[in-house]
């Protein structure tokens, strides 16, 4: 019996030694090579789950600063821009508020997609521009660059007339002057192709509004 | 089979015997009894066993290389699954809702589970309304929204309009008017100039602050209260009924609890929602 049992395991085991060397490789490589497989494609399959979550901009990554800044950034744009839409004499200023107010608007909406599809709140709790290599210097009372105080919004919202025409092309240049700045600290310090290319397009804009404002404040008689 | 090479060394008696085979496997196999013990029984009952050398050595070796990949694939198994595990865990973590983690802060009454019906959201009702939970977290709001641009009001303001703006997604963050003035400067640190925050007393509040998002309220007694952050940083935004791009100007910027619904040249047919 225990005979018979031996000479069973000797018959898997007799071709080892020697040449046997070659049995238990083709026995074990059989296993280890399915074992890589399975563990090769174990690997492979978190690997590609989990590049895009390391990849991906996160918490404290300059693109989540500077979406989650310039979306309130904007908001301020948004606001005076629909001041002027409103409140406008000069059919220019009117016009131009619209326009910036929507288009603002609109990228405030791919900002906010951006956090979103980053797993990210859409806001965060570090201070103003602090994404930005030299931004915390340059937050005067708590405000981002080219922003309005609250006290000269609630100026805006009171003023009519040429007044009101003035004092918003003032504050709208103040304001994307503002903005370029913070557009090119995410042009200098971003890595995201797509926040690249939008924030590209947004410093065109602002740049374009910034020649057509500067003309009407000189046509309606303002200075800076 | 170069992956059973890095398994070698970690076991490196058996690979001295396995390894030189043709030099040192016989004697290290004599050795040993248990090797002798096999190697007898294999030399009787082998038919075809051309050198006598042979039966001693083989158990041994494969016995030896046997352990060799065991453990290096379940090294490498239990590596891959804990790379997978720490992956998967910090997915999770990092995409868990912010409703979970509303839910998580200590002391929030969340009214979207507790009460479905006020938190529905949605029609305009000019005039005075009443409201059960104050300060109010939803329902049934004015047409006009408070404007809700980081404004700090040192007066209460009107809940109809209020709401409106917590149903754009805005944290309304109230006091209660004998709050001291370092705690309210705190507070008003937290809102001004963030888009999507307001700060207004608030008469009658049985704590001394209280935050209000739709559908979510928390009340604390400490402007140094850790909580406060969580709920803003939480609710949001990501509380509005109506996504981000809900607008918080164009709104009331009056105080005052009666509601002003006929704003009058100033506020012209705004939008409604």
């Amino acid at each position: 019996m225990s005979a018979a049992a031996t000479t069973d395991s000797d018959l898997d085991e007799a071709p080892v030694t020697d040449s046997g060397d070659r049995g238990v490789a083709r026995r074990f490589g059989v296993l280890a090579l399915a074992a890589a497989v399975v563990v090769g494609l174990l690997l492979g399959y978190a690997g590609g789950l989990l590049t895009p979550t390391f990849t991906r901009p996160g918490e404290s990554s300059a693109e989540a600063g500077f979406a989650r800044d310039m979306t309130a950034h904007h908001a301020q744009a948004v606001a005076m821009g629909l001041l002027a839409f409103r409140q406008g004499q000069d059919p220019e200023v009117r016009q131009i508020g619209g326009d910036i107010a929507t288009g603002q608007q609109g990228e405030i909406g791919t900002m906010q997609t951006w956090l979103r599809s980053w797993k990210l709140d859409p806001t965060g709790d570090e201070p103003p521009m602090a994404w930005m290599s030299d931004g915390p210097g340059l937050v005067k009372n708590g405000l981002m660059p080219g922003m309005a105080t609250p006290e000269e919004m609630a100026k805006l919202r009171g003023a009519t007339g040429r007044e009101f025409d003035v004092l918003f092309l003032q504050m709208m240049i103040r304001h994307h002057v503002g903005g370029v700045h913070m557009i090119d600290g995410i042009l200098d310090q971003g890595h995201d192709d797509d926040v690249l290319k939008v924030a590209q397009v947004m410093k065109n804009t602002q740049q374009n509004d910034l020649t057509n404002l500067s003309a009407a404040l000189k046509r309606l008689g303002g200075t800076l | 089979m170069s992956i059973s090479t890095p398994g070698g060394p970690e076991r490196r008696p058996t690979v001295v015997s396995t390894g030189k085979k043709p030099a040192a496997g016989r004697p290290a196999a004599a050795d040993k009894p248990s090797g002798g013990r096999t190697a007898a029984g294999k030399g009787a009952s082998r038919p075809t066993g051309g050198k006598g050398r042979k039966p001693v050595t083989p158990v041994k070796v494969s016995q030896g290389r046997a352990w060799g990949p065991i453990a290096l694939f379940v090294a490498v198994g239990v590596l891959a699954v804990a790379i997978i595990g720490v992956g998967a865990w910090a997915v999770y973590q990092g995409a868990q809702p912010w409703e979970k983690r509303a839910d998580a802060i200590n002391g929030i009454v969340d009214f979207r589970k507790k009460d479905k019906d006020l938190v529905k959201g949605g029609q305009h009702q000019p005039g005075p309304i009443k409201y059960d939970v104050l300060p109010p977290v939803g329902g049934p709001h004015n047409q006009a929204w408070q404007n809700c641009m980081g404004d700090v009001y040192d007066a209460p303001i009107a809940n109809e309009h209020a709401v409106h703006s917590l149903e754009h997604g805005t944290v309304w963050i109230t006091y209660r008017p004998d709050l001291p003035a370092d705690q309210v400067a705190k507070l008003k640190a937290k809102v001004q100039g963030k888009e999507k925050l307001m700060l207004s007393p608030f008469e009658g509040l049985d704590k001394p602050i209280s935050l209000q998002a739709w559908g979510f309220q928390l009340k604390v007694d400490n402007a140094d209260d850790g909580r406060i952050d969580d709920f803003i940083k939480t609710l949001r935004v990501n509380a509005s009924v109506e996504g981000p791009t809900a607008l918080c100007d164009q709104g009331v910027t009056a105080t005052g609890t009666t509601p002003r619904d006929n704003l009058g040249n100033n506020m012209p047919e705004q939008p409604t929602q």
